[in-house]
């Protein structure tokens, strides 16, 4: 890796070391990463803080989030334009935050906005009949996805506003161990 | 302006209201626009301009007699809504102005209260309709994407950049004031993006240059170099650390494939892996190189004859594999290696360090992932989706198998769930004699095998001959304990199907429990032959007992192989050519893993009469990994009933800790402290205990009397050997257990306290909007009959003309219930900002009533 030195300067690494869940090693191996999917659009030196942007098509084709369900709004989330367009801020955020060490709280947080389709801070109805026919490819009937997210609401909800906001979700992430496990993406 | 100040913003039933209190913490400010992380401003500023259409008619009367009474020079300027709510000065010189006027004052006042900006209001006139809807569209920044709106809407950009910069001020300063190490922690953790974090970062170390450059001392900047580069150290060892991780790629390709509970399988055997490799580096470092070092005695030369990687006897009995083969000599002149301590001390720091291990990762799990229990099935339709999964078709049976599992809670709620009293008592027997079988079979395995190895020990002494039949004949035992093994767990399974738990999760608990005592009772039975028995009647018992130990990991490795052959393989075949009513093969992580368990115990009991038996681990899991890894593709598909790995996980490491570690290490302790080693071999030969070792050790110490390991003699006597002491200790112990377990069991109550609370202010809430909503109707009507109101018929006239375009306003807006239907008694859907400022009103208006 002799051209190391050429990408960032040991300035910017340091900036993005104490910023992301990342080490040295694994911020270049991203850039790389970030780097093979628009070759030609993405210049090798950064030092000079280039302000490009890779196109969501080639973001949502990378194989970690290809089949993905939610691949779009996970994009569109840690994107600055909300249109899942990445600067290589954008994507170290994405995996910094997908990554094994990022905490429970920083994590929840960015699967609420995941799941709010609607971006209007609240899980309502509409979001996760969303989030119900990705998951389960709109193989429910209608009533059946209806009752569902009812049952959803109805659990979750704790200061019955028909909707769940982010200490909703909160309170519920925590009685569900498996959520820092399965919201990782490794790279 | 001097009427529009924020003060009435301060209004508790605003600050104390859940919904929009959740978290005003600075460091969880940003701008990626959260509306709870906003700066207050934003939503105070909207709250204050939205004005509930209800109070609009009054509002307009009002703004039409107040300004019949003084006509000002108020312009509309972009800061006019940021204060609403009057000033008190302000608004007690009106509403002295309008108590003097408008006899329906008190009813109205909180209607008032929120509108008396229109004081001064006929110049503004002609600006009004446009303002309006200004403020129509303004309630967006309520809203999600909240600062987007912002910058959409009305509020000036100077107004935004300076809440943000405030809001990032006082981040700044409180992350200047942490040490570096929290700082970076915190930097890390902030809602916002990178490019935010970075320019924070760089404020923060702006900030933290300035000050020192204020006290530049040499000591200061060296100890900021010093830390830098620590931190660099620290940080490369980290990426050392990931450069030297085992099967990165094939982890990932598993989890991608299979998702996370499968996955946690292939982690718990890499972590035994790093387990072994530890022990088998301590123990040839520290025993098995000193050994070689010193030239081995052996005595009688035995050829290699291949059966002896098998059974582990012959020609390996005399080598460093067993405890038979170390010598109990000092090497080396006066600074001398003692074997004997050597051996003592590598084995037990060895256990030690593990049992320290196993209690962290124990502990760490725990906080991690024993959560409190979640019921119903919210959390499967947000939180149990694996990310990490990339591969197609798992992706779509993932789809599948939540879709029936939905399918299947939404039937279950439907049906409830009744059992008569026949039905219980059946269920009842079932179990019981389910119990009953399982416990039986477990006893007859151990008896059985106790009596293969009373009949194993008479062939022994009988027979001193090394033929090739008599060491053959040495596999018999561990194959009958390996075969026991794969044959009743699968007795087990079948078991459990007929007996019908309700919740899937207690079968697989109970079948666990049973696997468990089953393989902690033949190893029971086998430590009770080693110890009790064999010691007592065979010269140099302690490699006897090695050997055994060997030989059984040999077999039960093999038998894993063929059971991965047949039970996968086979099933697989079976399920997908001849029956495929059978089905191909889920992988069963519980097997799986409580196999990896018993392994994992033997090596530990092995490590005291067998210090090299951690290699013979290390290549077993290493192939394993592989073999699975195979298995896995070829023939299985993921677990269909997914969700709790990382419970399972906890248990797992639980159960590794507390039947199979710690029984290990009582039964080293048991040879150590009371069993007589051999008379004639290893390195403890002569003494009467093992530990005798030590204590001898402590004596010459004390003869020599120097005052400089005076230290270990007294930690030796007053700590080790008195009695005193691990009473306190385990006193202590159990007084924290104690402890702890009060503090837990009352957070337990605290949380189901305050959930209650959480449920019964969102039924507060609800009642008080109910009661709102119906003070509301009442409201027009007396409003109308206010005489004040008729007085004034231009100026209501006027804006009369002007409401319709806000009410469209208002109504046009994407996401906002129209009021009067939102906040209907029974609609859910009410904006919690509508709440809000109801309640606001409610609380002012209850106030003034006080007042009165």
């Amino acid at each position: 890796m002799g051209n190391k030195q050429t990408i960032f300067t040991a300035q910017q690494l340091d900036a993005y070391q104490d910023c992301t869940f990342f080490t040295r090693k694994e911020i270049i191996r991203l850039f790389h990463r970030y780097r093979d999917l628009a070759p030609q659009l993405i210049p090798l030196d950064y030092t000079n803080k280039p302000d490009v942007k890779v196109p969501y098509e080639l973001i949502g084709s990378m194989p970690e989030l290809k089949e993905n369900p939610f691949r779009q709004r996970i994009a569109e989330v840690f994107s600055e334009d909300g249109e899942g367009n990445m600067t290589l801020d954008d994507f170290l955020d994405m995996f910094s935050v997908l990554s094994e060490m990022a905490p429970r709280d920083l994590k929840a947080y960015y699967a609420f906005k995941i799941y709010d389709f609607n971006n209007d801070d609240y899980i309502c109805k509409s979001d996760l009949e969303k989030t119900l026919n990705k998951l389960t490819r709109n193989e429910l009937s209608e009533d059946e996805s209806r009752l569902v997210c009812e049952k959803v609401i109805d659990e979750a909800d704790l200061d019955n506003d028909g909707r769940l906001s982010l200490e909703d979700f909160q309170h519920m992430i925590v009685r569900a161990p498996d959520f820092l496990s399965t919201f990782h993406i490794r790279i | 302006m001097s009427y529009y100040n924020r003060e009435g913003l301060f209004n508790p039933a605003y600050h104390d209201s859940e919904t929009l209190e959740i978290d005003r913490s600075p460091s969880r400010r940003s701008h990626h626009y959260n509306p709870y992380d906003r700066d207050s401003e934003p939503w105070q500023r909207g709250l204050t301009d939205w004005t509930p259409p209800e109070a609009l008619p009054r509002y307009n009367e009002q703004g039409r007699y107040l300004g019949d009474s003084g006509e000002g020079n108020w312009r509309p300027t972009d800061h006019m809504a940021m204060g609403l709510v009057p000033h008190p000065n302000g608004s007690l010189r009106w509403q002295h102005n309008q108590g003097s006027v408008n006899a329906g004052y008190q009813a109205d006042s909180a209607v008032d209260y929120i509108t008396p900006p229109l004081e001064e209001q006929p110049p503004w006139a002609p600006h009004m309709g446009e303002t309006l809807r200004q403020r129509g569209t303004r309630k967006m920044s309520l809203f999600p994407g909240g600062g987007v709106a912002l910058g959409r809407l009305g509020i000036t950009e100077e107004d935004v950049r300076e809440e943000i910069q405030s809001g990032e001020q006082e981040l700044v300063k409180e992350l200047v004031a942490m040490s570096s190490r929290d700082q970076i922690q915190a930097m890390r953790v902030l809602q916002m993006s990178l490019q935010d974090k970075r320019h924070i970062r760089r404020q923060v170390l702006a900030c933290k240059s300035s000050k020192r450059g204020l006290k530049l001392t040499c000591l200061t900047d060296c100890t900021e170099q010093v830390s830098r580069s620590f931190r660099r150290f620290g940080a490369s060892m980290v990426s050392a650390k990931q450069a030297m991780t085992l099967w990165h790629g094939t982890i990932k390709e598993i989890g991608g494939k299979f998702g996370t509970s499968v996955l946690s399988y292939f982690l718990f055997l890499k972590w035994l892996l790093m387990f072994n490799v530890f022990s088998f580096v301590v123990n040839f470092g520290f025993i098995t190189v000193p050994q070689l070092v010193q030239l081995p005695n052996r005595t009688d030369q035995i050829n290699f004859r291949g059966l002896e990687l098998l059974t582990g006897a012959g020609y390996f009995n005399q080598t460093v594999l067993y405890y038979g083969g170390y010598s109990n000599e000092t090497i080396g002149d006066p600074p001398a290696y003692d074997m004997q301590l050597a051996y003592f001390f590598t084995i037990a720091a060895y256990l030690v360090l593990c049992g320290l291990s196993l209690i962290y990762s124990m502990a760490r799990s725990f906080q991690k992932n024993f959560v409190l229990s979640a019921s119903g099935n919210a959390w499967c339709l947000l939180c149990s989706w694996d990310f990490s999964i990339t591969n197609v078709k798992a992706i779509r049976q993932r789809q599948n198998n939540l879709r029936v599992q939905l399918k299947e809670s939404l039937s279950e709620k439907n049906q409830g769930f009744h059992m008569t009293m026949s039905e219980k008592l059946k269920q009842f027997g079932i179990h019981l004699g389910t119990w009953f079988i399982s416990t039986g079979l477990a006893a007859a395995s151990c008896a059985a095998i106790y009596f293969l190895c009373l009949g194993y020990l008479d062939s022994i002494n009988d027979s001193q001959d090394s033929s090739l039949l008599t060491e053959a004949s040495t596999l018999l035992l561990p194959f009958v304990v390996s075969l026991i093994n794969l044959v009743i767990p699968l007795l087990y399974s079948l078991l459990s199907k007929i007996e019908k738990y309700s919740n899937p999760r207690t079968q697989i608990y109970v079948i666990i429990l049973r696997n468990v005592f089953l393989k902690m009772g033949i190893l029971g039975i086998l430590c009770y032959y080693w110890m009790k028995i064999l010691s007592n009647r065979i010269t140099c018992w302690e490699s006897i007992v090695g050997q055994d130990l060997y030989r059984l990991v040999i077999i039960d490795f093999i038998f894993l192989m063929l059971e991965t052959f047949f039970g996968e393989f086979l099933h697989n075949i079976i399920g997908t050519k001849c029956l495929p009513s059978l089905g191909v093969p889920e992988f069963d992580i519980a097997r799986n893993v409580l196999n990896l368990i018993y392994a994992q115990t033997l090596a530990w009991i092995g490590i005291y009469f067998s210090p090299l038996l951690p290699v013979l681990q290390m290549i077993k899991l290493f192939i394993m990994f592989y073999l699975k890894k195979v298995s896995l593709y070829q023939n299985c598909q993921p677990p269909r009933r997914y969700g709790r790995a990382a419970q399972m996980q906890t248990i797992f490491i639980a159960l590794l800790f507390i039947p199979s570690f710690v029984g290990a290490v009582s039964m080293v302790a048991y040879t150590v402290w009371s069993l007589k080693p051999s008379a004639h071999c290893g390195p403890f030969q002569g003494l009467d205990t093992t530990f005798e070792a030590v204590v001898l050790w402590m004596e010459r110490v004390n003869i020599l009397n120097l005052p400089e390991s005076m230290w270990a003699v007294w930690i030796f006597h007053n700590v080790i050997k008195s009695e005193l002491f691990f009473y306190l200790i385990s006193l202590i112990i159990l007084v924290l257990i104690y402890f702890f377990w009060q503090i837990t069991q009352g957070r337990k109550l605290l949380i189901n306290l305050l959930r209650e609370q959480i449920i019964n202010e969102g039924k507060d809430k609800a009642f008080l909007l109910e009661k709102l909503q119906k003070l509301q109707k009442t409201m027009p009507t007396m409003a109308s009959s206010q005489p004040a109101y008729t007085q004034m018929p231009q100026t209501y006239a006027r804006i009369q003309e002007i409401e319709p375009d806000y009410e469209q306003d208002f109504q046009g807006l994407p996401g906002i219930p129209h009021p009067e239907e939102g906040s209907g008694p029974t609609g859910p859907p009410i904006t919690s900002a509508l709440i809000q400022a109801m309640l606001a009103r409610k609380q002012a208006e209850e106030d003034e009533e006080e007042g009165y």
